[in-house]
């Protein structure tokens, strides 16, 4: 197992490194996207014979990391059925999107940069998922996130890029400052930094403290995985290749906040306010992103919209206490938003990076091959009736709905809301990309008049198909998607396999009757489909156009509101940002320069004075009178001390 | 392995081969060949004494010092000639070796005056340096504290730019002012300690038990703190530096960032806290609050800087915080982490200084907004820069993340409060180096500038302290190890 566990870690980490060195030098293109992609496929076996040869959690310690006294901090991962089901996905995920990503990036020439990030990125992220102690998650943790930074960022020529990159990384960092008191608080408490060993101590503690504790892991949750308030940094990083918007802006980096929360669940979960507080920030998130979503018209801007609302409600899971809801979930969006990324990579590489969502049309039938597998993507991310995405949603609510009391009941509601508006603008998406008559648009894009912004620098050469690679890792995902409710079928179905695989961990979930559970389940199912309908009204038929005409008029009022994500970037612009810098000059010249410098300076010159009349001849030696005055002041401190002792 | 003058020509070898520079005042490349070479001969022999770890001191030594050598020299006044190595002027030894080597490589093209000279007085403040971090006399430590001084006003003064004869002042006045302080304490405590046993001495280890009122030690203690605090500098101490920094030439900013920096903190380790443990007790908590202080303030100012090189001296002011709040607390972990830290900055913010220098040295302009785009345009350059940055900034599996971590860890149950506020601390530094990054790195060129990508030398130079990093990020453990005895007894931990 310890042999499995490495190369897990490993291969990627080790294909990272030797593009980044070998990369454009000794190898080849071809050898630089082939060890790309092996390794994670490696990694993927190494997976799946850890999945096969698992009998029951394992601690397994690599090395020696962090060791002072008492501190300790080893390379020691952990395999459970949460680790495992998540290295499983991630493994496989960002195999495919590796792939995706060899025909994506064909035309860059910077491909070794891009590849050597990407194996990185999916070494820390296993590092992250694997990790048996804190520190060394906060590794994992620090290093997705800076994979991340520079992916988006990938395109560094354009400022709008590296800002967004930058913005990223802050925001991120700045919920990482939860996780750091945390990790030291902890230390303090148990003295061990054992994940494990952390899980046993809950009920040793003052809930006073255990609250303290989860809400400070609840704001590392939010920056990573985008949640309010945190969440201004994830539309921005749809500046990132598509590949990247898809391995970590959807699969893998932006659920690591809801795995945090979900592994340390026996340590905070005892606390009722934490997971009040888990559930609150979830619910209020989804329904912020799906809200935001309805308004855009970037089509990647949809996406990451609709990926900070679905990370809304696996936080809502966590807190409704639903382990396995929300890992549910959290496996189940990694296969379809990923696939809806990367159908949306295919169609904006056709449309020669045009994102406007109302500039495209008839794709249906230029692009069948993304179409279908789009078309699945859109109905589980909708919620419809037996595709994966409606069962794990499902699974969602239900615990919502088993926990009660005014406040989850509450939820519930605003979660069946979201449901709604989820399906409401998943359907405008895909009705206003796909359908209507196949207009001029890709015409316009080939005269070399396109408006876009987000052109990029790579060259791009005639409409052309699409390679094939591009296409077939959606195949896969929409498979995934849509039977993804296998994964975890209801109760009265003869109940779920991922139920059963993390009992050990979850304990014993509660379930609901089987009356109970089918009418939630028909409601959830009411809702989603009144929502395609609503869809179906605005956008469906002839109605595309009008709507398309519509919007060439400017937004106002709501839309626009809601389109600029309810304007929050430009509070923390005016709250936050503009007060930093401005402060930052005033310190440094009024403060640092302006008073501490200029009165030593002035102080000094004082004092040379006064030393040139002690020297009373007037001869103005500098030194004589600067060495003068520390001797004056040195006999001071000598006599107060004499006089003292 | 006779080791009975080990610590003696470590501390003597670079000054006599500044002394052997005397005679080839003319021959410029006679002497800068001769000047690498000694510099690479005292780090050899700086790194074998790692070797000596286990050998048996000679009588007479105190624990924890494996090599010791104890001479009588001025008998009639009590002073003694000792030098002792124990786990942490071990390491720092082999860096003041390591960053001199660095220092003589960064400006191996960018000095055309005076060449001799300037390898000269490198010399001459490696072996200063060296002896500060070796004598346990306090007399003898005072010699070389003061010794290293003079070289560094001449190189500010010779080969730097802008104000530079205003920053070599100003940086001579703040430093000597603090020193002087100190030496009437050094001799104060002489006295007492004298007139308490007897037996006057300026032994580290006779004057450790001494006994003060509250009041004295408190007075004592504070010209100690003063002449440490400048030099490390602390908040509102500071000012000197970002003038220093930004006006000396590459290799002075390099040794006063790498290693004067740390002599401060060195002598409040191994002399201001075991010499008045009630006086350190009583002013921890002023420590603690300007060591957060300046990590919040100098590394808010770093990110309004517009010259680069202001920016990293702001950087390393924000950085030392850390070093002083693990100081500060006095526990084990903490302690540790932040004699790592020391080891940690001296590595990274070298190599950021360096990088910047090599910049300056092309295109003759600091200013940041006169860079761009470097990325397309010297991207060996702009790898590098992003490692170091990204070390700086304390991204973990690097190696200034172990040390902030462990003195965070450390303090936490000394001081929470401060350690929280150190926490927001920890990510301003991020906020101006992806900032500086952004700038210099990405986005477009702004000025067509000549700039040329790295030459082997100044790789090799990089490449080093790269590995250096990454190591003490992933597998601190031997370096935390041997600070562990040291550690263990200065605040009384179990190792």
């Amino acid at each position: 197992m310890k042999l499995y566990l490495e190369l897990i870690i490993l291969l990627p980490l080790l294909g990272g490194i030797s593009n980044a060195l070998l990369g454009g030098r000794l190898f080849s293109r071809r050898s630089s996207e082939f060890v790309a992609c092996a390794v994670i496929w490696g990694s993927c076996a190494a997976a799946l014979t850890a999945a096969y040869s698992y009998r029951s959690p394992e601690v397994v310690e690599i090395a020696t990391w962090l060791s002072d006294f008492d501190f300790k901090a080893p390379l020691t991962l952990y395999l459970d059925p949460l680790s495992l089901s998540l290295c499983l996905m991630i493994t496989f995920v960002c195999g495919l999107i590796h792939l995706y990503a060899v025909g994506y990036m064909r035309d860059d020439h910077c491909y070794v940069r891009f590849f050597a990030l990407l194996n990185l990125f999916v070494a820390a992220m296993l590092t992250l998922v694997l990790a048996e102690n804190l520190p060394l998650l906060y590794l994992g943790w620090e290093g997705v996130g800076f994979c991340s930074y520079a992916l988006i960022g990938f395109w560094y020529s354009d400022p709008k890029n590296a800002t967004a990159g930058r913005k990223a990384f802050i925001v991120t960092r700045i919920g990482d400052i939860g996780l750091g008191i945390a990790i030291v608080w902890m230390f303090e408490l148990f003295g061990t930094e054992s994940i494990t060993r952390l899980n046993q101590m809950g009920n040793l503690l003052p809930v006073g403290i255990v609250t303290a504790l989860g809400l400070l892991m609840l704001l590392a949750a939010m920056g990573k995985s985008a949640q309010v308030p945190l969440m201004v940094w994830l539309p921005d990083a749809m500046a990132g290749p598509t590949p990247v918007s898809a391995q970590i802006h959807a699969a893998t980096m932006v659920t690591a906040g809801v795995y945090l929360l979900m592994r340390m669940f026996p340590l905070i979960g005892s606390s009722t306010t934490v997971s009040a507080a888990i559930a609150i920030t979830g619910a209020l998130t989804a329904f912020y992103g799906a809200t935001c979503a309805v308004a855009q018209r970037d089509l990647k801007r949809i996406l990451a919209f609709s990926t900070i609302s679905q990370i809304g409600y696996m936080m809502l899971g966590v807190g409704s206490g639903a382990i396995t809801a929300a890992t549910f979930h959290l496996l189940v969006h990694a296969f379809f938003k990923a696939l809806l990324f990367l159908g949306a990579g295919c169609v904006i590489t056709t449309l020669h990076h045009e994102q406007d969502i109302f500039r495209m049309g008839g794709l249906r039938h230029k692009l069948p091959g993304t179409y279908w597998p789009f078309l699945a993507g859109a109905l589980c991310l909708a919620g419809l009736p037996l595709t994966g995405g409606f069962f794990s949603k499902d699974g969602i609510l239900s615990a919502v709905w088993r926990t009660g009391g005014m406040l989850y009941g509450g939820l519930y509601l605003v979660g069946l809301m979201t449901a709604f508006i989820t399906a409401v603008y998943t359907m405008r998406m895909l009705l206003v990309v796909f359908g209507g008559p196949s207009t001029p648009l890709s015409h316009q894009a080939v005269d070399g008049a396109d408006l876009t912004e987000n052109k990029d620098k790579r060259m791009v050469s005639g409409v052309g198909p699409l390679p094939r690679i591009m296409e077939w890792p959606l195949i896969p995902l929409a498979l995934l998607g849509l039977g993804g409710g296998l994964l975890n079928l209801p109760e009265y179905l003869g109940g779920g396999l991922l139920h059963s695989f993390l009992a050990p961990l979850t304990g014993h979930e509660p379930t609901l009757p089987h009356a109970t559970e089918l009418l939630l389940q028909g409601s959830a199912a009411i809702v989603a489909l009144a929502g395609t309908a609503t869809a179906w009204l605005r956008y469906g038929g002839q109605r595309r156009s009008l709507r398309l005409s519509e919007a060439q008029q400017p937004a106002r009022g709501l839309q626009a509101f809601l389109r600029e994500g309810w304007r929050v970037d430009q509070l923390y612009d005016l709250l936050f940002v503009r007060p930093y810098v401005r402060l930052a000059t005033l310190l440094w010249q009024r403060v640092d320069e302006g008073c501490i410098d200029d009165n030593l300076d002035r102080t000094s010159t004082q004092l040379g004075r006064f030393g040139n009349m002690l020297g009373g001849l007037g001869q103005g030696r500098v030194s004589l009178s600067l060495t003068g005055m520390a001797i004056a002041a040195a006999l001071m401190i000598a006599w107060l001390a004499w006089m003292t002792a | 392995m006779n080791t009975s003058l080990l610590l003696t020509s470590l501390v003597f070898l670079p000054l006599a081969g500044g002394f052997l520079l005397l005679f080839m005042g003319g021959r410029a490349q006679t002497a800068k060949i001769t000047a690498l070479a000694i510099a690479l001969l005292e780090a050899a022999l700086a790194c074998s004494t790692w070797f000596c770890q286990g050998a048996i001191p000679s009588a007479g030594a105190p624990a924890g010092f494996f090599l010791y050598e104890d001479f009588p020299w001025i008998e009639q006044l009590g002073i003694r000639y000792i030098l002792g190595m124990d786990g942490i002027s071990l390491l720092l030894v082999i860096l003041a070796t390591v960053v001199t080597v660095i220092a003589m490589l960064v400006s191996w093209r960018s000095i055309t005056e005076k060449i001799t000279l300037h390898y000269l007085l490198l010399l001459a403040m490696e072996s200063g340096i060296i002896g500060v971090f070796l004598s346990l006399d306090l007399f003898l430590f005072y010699l070389f504290w003061e010794l290293m001084l003079i070289p560094m006003f001449f190189l500010i003064g010779i080969w730097g730019h802008g104000r530079n004869i205003y920053s070599a002042v100003k940086f001579f006045l703040y430093t000597l002012v603090g020193s002087l302080l100190m030496l009437l304490a050094i001799i104060a405590l002489y006295l007492i300690h004298g007139a308490q046993s007897g037996m006057y001495s300026f032994s580290l280890a006779a004057l450790l038990g001494t006994h003060f009122s509250p009041a004295t030690g408190l007075w004592l203690y504070a010209a100690f703190l003063l002449a440490f605090a400048v030099k490390f500098p602390i908040v509102p101490l500071h000012t000197w530096l970002p003038d220093a920094h930004t006006d000396a030439p590459t290799a002075g900013s390099v040794i006063l960032a790498g290693l004067l920096l740390k002599t401060g903190a060195y002598g409040l380790i191994r002399f201001g806290y075991p010499l008045f443990p009630e006086a350190a007790r009583t002013l921890t908590p002023l420590l603690i609050g300007l060591a957060v202080t300046g990590i919040i303030y100098a590394s808010w100012i770093a990110f309004a800087q517009k010259d680069m090189k202001r920016l990293v001296a702001y950087s390393s002011v924000g950085h030392m915080g850390f070093v002083a709040l693990g100081i500060a607390v006095w526990t084990p972990v903490a302690l540790s982490g932040a004699l790592l830290q020391m080891l940690n900055h001296g590595l990274t913010t070298t190599a950021l200084f360096a990088l910047v220098g090599m910049l300056d040295e092309r295109a003759h302009t600091r200013q940041i907004e006169d860079y761009g785009g470097l990325w397309g345009k010297i991207p060996l350059f702009s790898v590098f820069f992003v490692l170091f940055a990204m070390a700086s900034a304390g991204l973990p599996g690097l190696n200034n993340f172990v040390g902030e971590f462990l003195v965070l860890t450390g303090s936490f149950k000394a001081a929470h409060l401060a350690t929280i506020l150190a926490f927001i601390g920890v990510i301003l530094p991020l906020v101006y180096t992806v900032r500086l990054i952004q700038e210099l790195i990405f986005q477009k060129e702004r000025r067509t500038l000549p700039l040329s990508d790295l030459t082997l030398r100044e790789m090799s130079v990089l490449a080093f302290l790269a590995l250096c990093d990454i190591y003490i990020g992933m597998h601190p453990a031997p370096l935390l190890d041997i600070l562990k005895q040291p550690v263990a007894l200065l605040t009384g931990g179990v190792p």
